[in-house]
């Protein structure tokens, strides 16, 4: 019966075919440092699990902003446990994104035939960054307010286009709602449509290639 | 890369599957379990650490200190010790700008940069010494982040020196030395990287090394002023509750009933009208009151106590002293449970003590002058110890004396300053407080001033006794400090 | 002859077919940019005197904070900002007026009674009394307010703040 319905399913989903290719595959002996690229991508998945559960009591407004997320910490049950996973989840993907990157320059697997993992591996370390900074407002405390203040004045140091990249990250001259409302769009669209994106052609690529072995002394 | 090192690269790797395993399930497995110890640390760290609470953004607050996240610390540190270079410091957008974009730009073309066709790290000396000392000199300014690049003094201090030679010196002459070694030619290339090894290695230590001089050396930290976070609203209301006394009681009255003034200098007898009925409440907003808190209302003689306006007050402060007046006089607002932090009652027989009974009563109606800075006889009543030996005419508490100034005062009769002959009027001076309070210091004074809940159980007669008549037993303090 | 035709048909319609999306990218991506930057192009909020408090409140000798804030209308909500400026009085008709603002990149400055001089947390700038530069990143001295941009009525202090 069941070998039945996998037969039928198999028919029209080539589910044999997606197995072999993406599951079944062979690999070189593997390694524990191996494992960080996999380890980003359940942080990436648990940020997105979080940060979809949070937003349903979030609201990206100076004047609720702040008053929502202590809500969310001390009226909502395991708010405290969502929010604190998300907020070190955040720490640790930064920290684990970092370590695989060097792992990947230690053993050189960036090299023939796996520049463009790399390459593609370098946009995600900066999407990634790009979360933590957007992130970092959305609280609207007082150290969100004036470290995002700050790092928007750094943007402002670029000679002769530095003010005009200031204000249209700030939505104005000034951090005001249009802020914290452009960084939470940023924060929960467009940057984890670029890494979705970005991480789909990793995959494909690590697939592709497949993973890289550990370099042996002849290599 | 020539076209047969390809061919000798996949072959290799073909060799290499051959002799490998499975990605499912043998790689998976590997994978889920180090991200199941990460979830499991995830789990950890929200529980015992949680997420620190700070206060919500006021952008009035003109003297905050602005500290990136951990991750950005580097960059953030990178940009001060940089700004220490003579003349080239000033030139900001080459720190905040050009470098940080010439890195990422490095990054991304590193597979097309690194010609060398070998992936074992024996043959590639020269990218790993580059690496370490970047990845070194990210760490040590992480950590010496906190540590303020100049010491006191204009100009170079060996603050600065230290925290220049471990912040750029030494990375960027390691730079060139590891770089430059790389021409050295064939016969000498051993030479070359050994050179670049031993200036990886020893660029590396002496950074570490250096930093922990500039650790060592650094003065120590002022401690962070903790900064109290009301979460919920009934937190909230109970900060507000203490601000209110702190900063309001004196004209307002501690219920905001009002009164004529006395003791504030400029408001002498005048009569201030109650603020807390229910006109007052039904017409005013919640934005009004706390633009009226922080700006004050000069014309009528209040000054401004928001921080925008030169007064001490944060704008979650004043949130908060609003929210205490919403819900402690607002007849429409329906307040959550706990919400009030309430002098506790006294049962017959009950001794008080300071930290039940006294405490949140004395903050509650006299702490608003009775602190330093205000006009007080040098009366303290802030913490135990104060109230019992501070103020002009000490003690004014006596264990046992009925006839202690604290005590002629609080009852409506006037003192008698025994030195000067100057008259000290009653207390508080615009409405005394209420019967049950005045009993319950009466009975503390009378019971010897106990200062915690056991001494005063200890102090308690039998539970028929009552002690509130004019003889009682002088009884032995336990804390005896005249 | 037939399979020419049929190449050239198929190139055209390949031509259109990459036209066609070229159009409706442009269509909705061009808007959409400058929908995305639209609050950095508008004009910033307007000057205005504004007064920083009776003259004589200033002690002379010491710098002294003032902070003023201005409401602007940002998008669709009221913001209300505030600003910080040192007075310093050298004598009774002579004021100074530096803003608070880092030059470096607009973290806030204090004054540091025991150095004398105004100090930047952020990157350890340091500024003179008069706002001169004497050491860290600052590219110039603290902004000031001189000239026809200060005027005293009535015993007020008032500066011409520039919006934006």
């Amino acid at each position: 019966m069941w070998k039945k319905l996998f037969a039928w399913l198999d028919e029209r989903l080539a589910l044999n075919e997606l197995y072999k290719a993406t599951l079944d595959r062979p690999e070189p002996k593997g390694n524990w440092w191996n494992t960080l690229g996999s380890a980003s991508l359940f942080l990436f998945l648990l940020q997105g699990v979080t940060g979809i559960f949070l937003s349903v009591y979030y609201t990206p407004s100076p004047d609720h902003a702040f008053d929502s997320i202590q809500y969310i910490m001390n009226g909502v049950a395991f708010g405290w446990l969502i929010r604190g996973i998300h907020h070190w989840g955040a720490t640790l993907m930064v920290l684990v994104v970092f370590i695989h990157m060097l792992r990947v320059f230690v053993t050189a697997s960036y090299k023939y035939p796996r520049e463009l993992t790399w390459l593609i591996g370098v946009g995600l370390l900066l999407c990634t960054l790009g979360m933590g900074f957007t992130g970092y407002l959305l609280p609207w405390d007082q150290k969100a307010y004036w470290a995002t203040t700050v790092a928007t004045s750094i943007a402002g140091s670029v000679p002769i286009i530095g003010s005009f990249i200031m204000k249209a990250l700030r939505g104005g001259t000034d951090l005001s709602a249009l802020t914290l409302s452009r960084f939470f769009a940023a924060h929960i669209w467009m940057l984890p449509a670029v890494l979705a994106g970005l991480i789909g052609v990793h995959l494909f690529l690590i697939i592709k290639h497949g993973e890289s072995e550990f370099p042996g002394k002849d290599d | 890369m020539k076209e047969e090192q390809k061919k000798t690269v996949l072959e290799k790797y073909k060799i290499a599957l051959q002799k490998g395993e499975r990605f499912w399930p043998d790689s998976i497995y590997k994978d889920l379990l180090v991200s199941l110890a990460i979830f499991i640390v995830l789990i950890l760290l929200a529980t015992f650490l949680g997420v620190p609470g700070e206060p919500k953004a006021d952008p009035s607050d003109t003297a905050y200190v602005p500290k990136p996240e951990w991750y950005f610390l580097f960059l953030f540190k990178f940009l001060a010790v940089y700004g220490q270079i003579p003349l080239l410091g000033k030139i900001e957008w080459i720190a905040t700008a050009a470098i940080p974009a010439l890195v990422i730009l490095l990054l991304f073309v590193l597979p097309l940069m690194d010609k060398n066709p070998y992936r074992h790290y024996s043959r590639r000396i020269m990218a790993l010494s580059i690496m370490a000392v970047f990845v070194t000199s990210m760490v040590v300014l992480t950590v010496i982040s906190g540590i303020p690049t100049t010491s006191g003094n204009t100009g170079m201090s060996a603050m600065t020196l230290l925290q220049f030679l471990t912040g750029l010196v030494i990375p960027i002459m390691a730079y060139i030395i590891i770089v430059g070694s790389s021409f050295l030619s064939n016969k000498l290339k051993l030479l070359g990287s050994r050179l670049q090894k031993w200036t990886a290695v020893g660029g590396s230590l002496s950074m570490i090394v250096v930093a922990g001089v500039v650790i060592l050396i650094a003065p120590p930290a002022a401690p962070s002023a903790e900064v109290q976070v009301a979460n919920t609203l009934t937190e909230q209301i109970i900060a507000g509750q203490d601000l209110y006394s702190l900063n309001c009681v004196q004209c307002h009255g501690a219920d905001g009933e009002g009164g004529i003034i006395s003791g504030v200098q400029g408001l002498e007898g005048f009569n201030m009208k109650a603020i807390h009925s229910q006109d007052e409440m039904y017409t005013r907003s919640d934005e009004t009151l706390g633009d009226i808190i922080s700006y004050g209302q000069p014309n009528l003689g209040m000054q401004p106590f928001g921080k925008s306006y030169g007064g001490a007050l944060s704008t979650s402060e004043i949130d908060y002293i609003v929210a205490f007046m919403r819900y402690t006089w607002d007849d429409r607002s329906v307040i959550p449970a706990g919400a009030v932090s309430t002098i506790p009652e006294l049962n017959p027989g009950e001794v008080p003590s300071w930290d039940v009974h006294i405490q949140p009563l004395v903050k509650r109606y006299c702490v608003s002058c009775h602190r330093t800075g205000r006009q007080n006889n040098n009366y303290l009543m802030t913490s135990y110890q104060e109230m019992l030996t501070t103020g002009d005419n000490a003690p004014l508490i006596t264990a046992g004396d009925p006839k202690s100034l604290l005590l002629t005062l609080i009852n409506g009769h006037e003192g008698k300053d025994p030195v000067t002959g100057n008259v000290i009027r009653q207390m508080p001076p615009t409405k005394l407080l209420d019967p049950k309070y005045v009993d319950m210091l009466t009975r503390w004074v009378m019971a010897g001033m106990p200062q915690t809940a056991k001494e005063a159980a200890a102090l308690a007669p039998t539970p028929t006794a009552t002690p509130t008549g004019g003889v009682a037993p002088a009884v032995p303090t336990p804390t005896p400090t005249p | 002859m037939a399979g020419s035709h049929n190449i050239s048909r198929r190139d055209f319609v390949k031509l259109i077919t990459g036209a066609v999306g070229a159009i409706i990218g442009a269509a909705i991506g061009l808007p959409a940019i400058d929908y995305l930057i639209d609050p950095a192009l508008k004009a910033a909020g307007k000057d205005a005197w504004v007064p920083l408090g009776k003259l004589e409140t200033f002690e002379i000798g010491k710098p002294t904070l003032a902070t003023f804030t201005r409401s602007t209308v940002n998008g669709w909500e009221k913001t209300v900002n505030s600003y910080g400026v040192f007075v310093l009085r050298s004598s009774d008709t002579d004021t100074l007026i530096l803003s608070n603002k880092c030059t470096h990149l607009g973290c806030h400055v204090n004054w540091n009674v025991d150095k004398q001089e105004y100090i930047c947390p952020c990157h350890d700038a340091q500024f003179g009394i008069n706002g001169e530069v004497l050491g860290g990143p600052p590219p110039r001295p603290l902004d000031r307010y001189t000239g026809d941009q200060v005027q005293v009525t009535d015993g007020k202090l008032l500066i011409y703040f520039r919006g934006g």
